[in-house]
């Protein structure tokens, strides 16, 4: 993957293989997140209470939605302040800035894709498209 | 000089934070058991009642169309009424009344960590493995170490039960009608405002012991931090070059140290205000003070959900506030960050 925002300024790649990468990032995680929460509602239509599923299936993608936008956010804000408390207190866990806001991009794709997955299937089931 | 460009970059950073506070608000408030409609409409309401109440907050619509209308309720912070709490009163104006109680203990906590901790670090590096440093250093952990649900009743226990110096609990003594002054909403500012000396007294020695408690935790972090700060900067080739051209250690390390060492320092304080407000559930529960940290666990207990909402996005965005804060001051002490 490429370190595109770490490179100096003269380095870095044009804007759109910057962009296609960010987008090719949290897409492949979005398109895993729809597969996923498909296959587990159907698997549900099969068990029993499908309209209690999709409400829960949603929930569960906001909560994992939720829970990288702000890892992803948090790691923009206070990546670097973070790896700088780290170093002064010699408390080094390998843990980076960009590190950390790539794998916040991919769980915030998931969150969106269980999301996006669970309003399609919804949209057939309430009988009203979006 | 600080650029637009950066606030404004910092300021669109809070979009995403409130919008991820919100989605997980919503998704464990939605996963938690528990039927809102009941709890508002009452155990003993008929089925067709509770149906109505669920009508009328908008329970039956999907899940999707809710979560849309609860992120623009959420933007405008508009989180509709408290339905057990203070029945029938906006969340808006319960942390109104609220928020302030918290805000004072977390900004005078914060404020006798930075003023305590900072000259203790700045000695303890100064002073490298002395007895000072050693004691700051000991002082720091057990700072750090010991729970505020702990060193609260102790220090209630010496300072109000033993010596009897100090109240036990609560903003001001119940002789004073603090709402009849009420401007700010924080005590010692309102009985300053309103030239009650005597009220500014009192409720000043009612905040030493809540203050001293988050103060201590803050104060232990901060010298820690500010010590490996100031050794680091201590060691660097402008400080021995100032100390060549004749200028005294102390002159040295407060012009030329101070400023460099206070960079991480600055990160720590506004990443640690976060847990003040936290700590500050702790402490208000201790000492019986009504802040927004009690209102948040009591409205968790009895399902107050529009609370819980608002409360949580009130402590996402003060907390990312005072960040912003943060980074404005990094920049001025460092002009290369905004690059």
């Amino acid at each position: 993957m490429s370190t595109a925002p770490d490179l100096p300024a003269d380095e870095r790649p044009p804007l759109t293989e910057q962009a296609s990468v960010r987008l090719h990032l949290v897409g492949t995680a979005l398109v895993a997140g729809v597969a996923v929460v498909t296959v587990a509602l159907v698997g549900a239509t099969l068990l029993g209470d499908l309209t209690a599923a999709i409400d829960t299936a949603f929930a569960l993608g906001s909560l994992v939605f939720g829970f990288g936008l702000l890892g992803w956010s948090s790691a923009v804000a206070l990546g670097r302040g973070i790896e700088a408390m780290q170093e002064h207190l010699d408390t080094h866990t390998g843990w980076t800035e960009p590190d950390a806001r790539r794998a916040m991009a991919r769980i915030l794709g998931f969150g969106l894709g269980v999301m996006a997955g669970a309003t399609l299937v919804g949209s057939f089931v309430y009988g009203s498209v979006l | 000089m600080i650029s637009t460009r950066f606030v404004l970059k910092r300021l669109l950073l809070l979009v995403p934070v409130l919008v991820g506070v919100a989605s997980l608000v919503f998704a464990v408030l939605h996963l938690s058991p528990g039927d809102p409609a009941l709890t508002i409409a009452g155990e003993r309401a008929s089925e067709e009642f509770v149906q109505q109440v669920r009508e009328s907050l908008g329970l039956n619509d999907p899940i999707w169309v809710q979560y849309g209308r609860f992120l623009a309720n959420a933007a405008q912070f508009e989180f509709g009424e408290s339905f057990i709490i203070q029945r029938n009163t906006s969340v808006r104006e319960v942390l109104t009344n609220k928020l302030p109680v918290t805000l004072e203990l977390a900004i005078y906590g914060q404020l006798i960590g930075i003023f305590l901790g900072i000259p203790l670090g700045i000695l303890s590096a100064v002073k490298q493995d002395s007895f000072t440093d050693h004691t700051t250093r000991i002082g720091a952990l057990a700072g750090i170490s010991v729970p505020i649900f702990w060193s609260g009743p102790l220090l209630i226990l010496l300072f109000a039960q033993t010596l009897g110096w100090l109240p036990t609990s609560g903003r001001i003594s119940v002789l004073y009608n603090v709402e009849a002054i009420r401007v700010t909403g924080l005590v010692t500012v309102d009985t300053l405002l309103a030239g009650e000396w005597e009220m500014f007294v009192s409720a000043a020695r009612h905040m030493i012991l809540p203050a001293s408690v988050i103060g201590i935790y803050s104060m232990a972090l901060i010298s820690r931090m500010m010590r490996s700060s100031m050794l680091e900067v201590i060691r660097q080739d402008y400080m021995r070059t100032a100390r060549a051209k004749g200028q005294g250690a102390k002159i040295t390390v407060l012009k030329h140290g101070f400023r460099n060492a206070m960079i991480p320092v600055i990160t720590v304080i506004g990443i640690q205000f976060g847990g003040l407000l936290g700590g500050a559930v702790l402490t208000e529960t201790v000492f019986a003070i009504g802040g927004i940290g009690t209102l948040l666990v009591e409205a968790i207990k009895v399902g107050d959900y529009p609370i819980v909402q608002g409360t949580v996005l009130t402590f996402a965005f003060l907390f990312t506030l005072v960040n912003l804060g943060v980074d404005i001051t990094y920049s001025i002490l460092d002009p290369r960050i905004e690059q």
